[in-house]
């Protein structure tokens, strides 16, 4: 299996606090792949080194063979990894519709066709009845959804979800679970940063866990859960939570 | 020649205390508000007639009229913060940057029809007096503002660490959910910020008078230095602005001397340009531009 | 309202009501440039007259040095201003918001300075009038005011077309994105950087022209004027006023403004007129911000109308209904 994102040796210092350091893990094609840990470990300070968000001290990051460390974040999205943000951040102003056709613009500057693709990937995450709906006016997990479409939109191979099932309910994991599932399907290799285990467990076909910046462990799901690493990791930070 | 610079230097060092002051009070409101006050100079302006008027119906001397000023400003603060500033909190740049730039616009102009746009200056029995620090003159009034200045700005900080009020006045400026959460009343601690901020503001004006003519749009100059002494200081950090406002003087000062007369402002505007080219851009470290 | 417009000056012959209807297309022009950088992409600048004045600058240096056609030197001096956007831009947009706008004061400001200073090259503080050649069409100088009418109403066109075209489109997009969160916008693959450089330059360039424009009128120029706050506060004041980020915002906020402040002008005459003047701009700013800060327009700017009206209409009627009756507060 082809490698779709291979990370060697990622750090990063802000001041004096080692936000990351040293992590290396791949991601094959097509695989759904979980980073989890205590909070503060760093998890979406690695999403933000990977696509270009913040600049790396060291390390890189390479996604079907191409250097993202040094690149913008506008282009490792041209590259084909997407991604989402823990809260939130439609473009207020804009309908549910134009939110989602900005992010379809990437592939297609032609506005018509750029609909067509928006309105499939309002569709697929089961916003379209609210599709001419103020972004800001949505609901925090429809505003959820909407940033899912809007990333899908960009037709990426490679997409990073950050938390995207925190403080959902029962049947709203559920359902986001499966539509990370149905992605999963459709060949999209799958970055998931999670707290929900329920998600993880259900998704996740490979697991890596960090703390304080590092890579504390990595494997199989079954692998993880008995690792007294890990539970040592959660513990001393009071858990995580249960889905 | 080092007499020439040194003298330079004293002078800017002294006319930088006023400029700290200002650029202090703009950093507070931004740091705790988050709103850039674009009419902090116009505030200056208004606590130097207020000084002025005082020192002409009363022969009140400047200095001491800071006990009327000082607090008059505080009170103009609470209100502004109660009816103006809090009805755009949240809103965005937008309405922010242009609500204290018109009322900025409003008070220079009120200012212009009230009183002219004659130069007002008053002499106390000290306007031409100068100390003589062996071979360079440091003028009385500069060096009263000057200490006054640096009291003020001691006090301040004072305040904002040692007293309950002014930690309140941090942690809203930090992370203002938590400090809400931690029961600070956002309301109150904003009014306080923003009424110190205009009192420093109207601080400046008294100082001023003794050497300064007051008219209604000396505050512009006032303003864009401190503006610029917030940027080069870190937004939102009391002791930068303070020190940034200090540099603003002896650069001004420094650019008068080598440069030409009406070269202060360019200095300064090259310096901003200068700090933006070099500077990494961002205001977090870290992140790639 | 178009075809009333156009035929206007045929039925207006007053020189006074004429001149306020220039004065009108002209601000709303000027306006229409700032709102593409101020309003779509929200990068509020408060010193659009640098451009205004290099444009003025460039026509005026061109015709009286080299006798060149101002309709060549207005182009020229738009193409002056775009290209200082340049290095204006790539410094002030490394600030944010309030300190963008300080910024570009300081740019303006600094401009200013420097062709005060300039003597030997243009004129200093005196300024310079522009020889009167009569009616002389291919200098851009015409016996009836209608003919300035005409020309101010046809930049005022352009001007329209263009942010029309703009909107439509996909800039128009990613304009409203980089405007409301920039970085979700690149991470949706908006170059950022390159959009808020591109639409500076075109906002430069039509301020550049209405530059050129205002000293063919005037006959005069000098740095207070062409450089002068009082313009670049009123680019950003007539969108603000009459909706920001919309297409007509500012030609509701110019046809509002620029009439009473003409009637103030004479009524007032000279001196307290220009601090009343202002006075009552930064109160009517002031109502307008805590009352209506998007405009009068309201809170649904038409960027976002467009983008909703060029999609075919929702299957549903309560998408339709949602689309109309949307809030006007956000």
């Amino acid at each position: 299996m082809a490698d779709a994102l291979v990370v060697r040796g990622l750090s990063k210092r802000f001041g004096g606090l080692r936000a990351v350091h040293d992590l290396s893990f791949s991601v094959g094609e097509g695989q759904t792949v979980a980073l989890i840990g205590p909070n503060g470990a760093g998890k979406t300070t690695s999403f933000n080194l990977i696509t270009g968000y913040y600049r790396p001290d060291a390390g890189s990051a390479l996604a079907y063979g191409h250097e993202l460390v040094g690149l913008y974040p506008y282009d490792v999205c041209a590259r084909g990894l997407a991604r989402t943000f823990q809260v939130a951040r439609p473009f207020g102003r804009m309908t549910v519709l134009a939110n989602v056709v900005t992010g379809a613009l990437l592939r297609d500057k032609r506005v018509g066709a750029a609909q067509e693709r928006a309105r499939r990937a309002i569709e697929f995450v089961g916003l379209s009845a609210k599709e001419a709906s103020l972004s800001r006016d949505l609901s925090t997990i429809d505003q959820r959804r909407l940033e899912v479409a809007r990333a899908l939109a960009t037709e990426p191979r490679l997409l990073l979800l950050d938390e995207a099932m925190a403080g959902l309910n029962h049947t709203e994991i559920d359902q986001a679970v499966g539509l990370v599932r149905q992605l999963a399907r459709r060949g999209l290799t799958i970055v998931i940063v999670e707290h929900v285990m329920r998600a993880i467990m259900a998704l996740a076909q490979h697991i890596i866990v960090l703390d304080h910046g590092q890579k504390i462990a990595e494997g199989d799901p079954k692998q993880i859960a008995s690792n007294p690493e890990v539970i040592r990791a959660y513990l001393g930070t009071g858990g995580y939570a249960h889905g | 020649m080092t007499t020439v610079v040194a003298q330079a230097v004293v002078n800017g060092l002294l006319i930088g205390g006023i400029y700290a002051l200002v650029s202090v009070g703009v950093t507070l409101i931004f740091g705790v508000v988050k709103i850039v006050n674009f009419a902090q100079g116009e505030f200056v302006m208004i606590g130097m007639y207020i000084s002025y008027w005082l020192a002409t119906l009363i022969r009140l001397d400047p200095v001491v009229s800071l006990v009327v000023s000082m607090p008059a400003l505080f009170v103009a603060g609470l209100l502004l913060q109660k009816f103006l500033l809090r009805r755009v909190l949240g809103l965005g740049d937008m309405p922010q940057i242009f609500l204290t730039f018109a009322l900025s616009l409003l008070l220079m102009n009120a200012a212009l029809l009230l009183f002219t746009a004659n130069y007002r200056t008053i002499q106390t029995a000290y306007t031409f007096s100068a100390l003589r620090l062996g071979p360079l003159y440091l003028s009385v009034p500069r060096v009263i503002a000057f200490a006054l200045a640096m009291l003020l700005g001691a006090a301040l900080e004072v305040f904002l660490r040692a007293t309950d009020l002014g930690k309140a006045m941090r942690a809203a400026a930090q992370n203002r959910e938590v400090a809400m959460l931690m029961g600070v009343n956002p309301d109150r601690v904003f009014g306080v910020a923003v009424g110190l901020a205009l009192a420093l503001a109207g601080a400046a004006g008294s100082l001023l008078m003794p050497f300064y003519p007051a008219y209604p749009t000396v505050g512009q100059q006032f303003v864009l230095f401190a503006f610029v002494a917030v940027v080069l200081g870190t937004l939102g950090n009391v002791r930068g602005a303070l020190i940034a406002g200090l540099m603003m003087g002896l650069a001004e000062s420094l650019g008068v001397q080598f440069v030409g007369a009406d070269s202060g402002l360019i200095v300064v505007f090259a310096l901003l340009l200068v700090t933006l080219a070099v500077r990494p851009g961002g205001l977090y470290g870290g992140e790639t531009r | 309202m178009a075809l009333a417009a156009i035929g206007l000056p045929l039925v207006v012959t007053n020189a006074f009501a004429l001149d306020i209807c220039i004065r009108v297309f002209q601000f709303a022009f000027i306006g229409v440039a700032w709102n593409l950088l101020g309003g779509y992409a929200q990068q509020l600048s408060l010193g659009h007259a640098a451009y205004f004045g290099l444009g003025a600058y460039t026509s005026t240096l061109l015709l009286i040095r080299a006798g060149v056609s101002p309709w060549i030197g207005m182009i020229a001096g738009g193409i002056v201003a775009a290209l200082a956007s340049l290095p204006i831009g790539a410094l002030c947009f490394r600030l944010s918001g309030p300190y963008f706008a300080i910024a570009t004061i300081g740019t303006a400001q600094t401009l200013m300075l420097l062709f005060l200073k300039f003597r030997d090259f243009a004129w200093g503080a005196v300024g310079t009038t522009i020889p009167n050649l009569g009616n002389s069409p291919l200098m851009m100088q015409f016996a009836s005011k209608a003919t300035y009418y005409y020309l101010a109403l046809g930049l005022l066109a352009v001007g329209l077309a263009i942010t029309y075209w703009v909107g439509r489109s996909w800039l128009g997009y990613y304009l409203v994105a980089v405007g409301e969160d920039q970085r979700a916008a690149e991470a949706v693959g908006v170059n950022v950087p390159r959009i808020k450089r591109d639409i500076y330059l075109v906002s430069a360039f039509l301020t550049g022209l209405a530059g050129t424009f205002y000293v063919q009128y005037i006959y005069f120029i000098d740095p207070n004027t062409a450089f002068s706050f009082n313009v670049s506060v009123e680019a950003a004041l007539v969108s603000i006023v009459g909706g920001i980020g919309t297409l007509w915002g500012p030609v509701l906020g110019s046809a509002l403004l620029e009439p009473a402040s003409a009637l103030l002008q004479s009524w007032l005459g000279g001196g307290a007129h220009a601090g009343v003047q202002l006075a009552l701009y930064s109160v009517t700013l002031i109502v307008v911000i805590l009352w209506r800060p998007t405009g009068l327009l309201g809170a649904v700017t038409e960027a976002y109308v467009w983008i909703v009206r060029s999609t075919r209409p929702p299957a549903s009627g309560a998408g339709r209904a949602i689309r109309k009756g949307a809030p006007l507060d956000g």
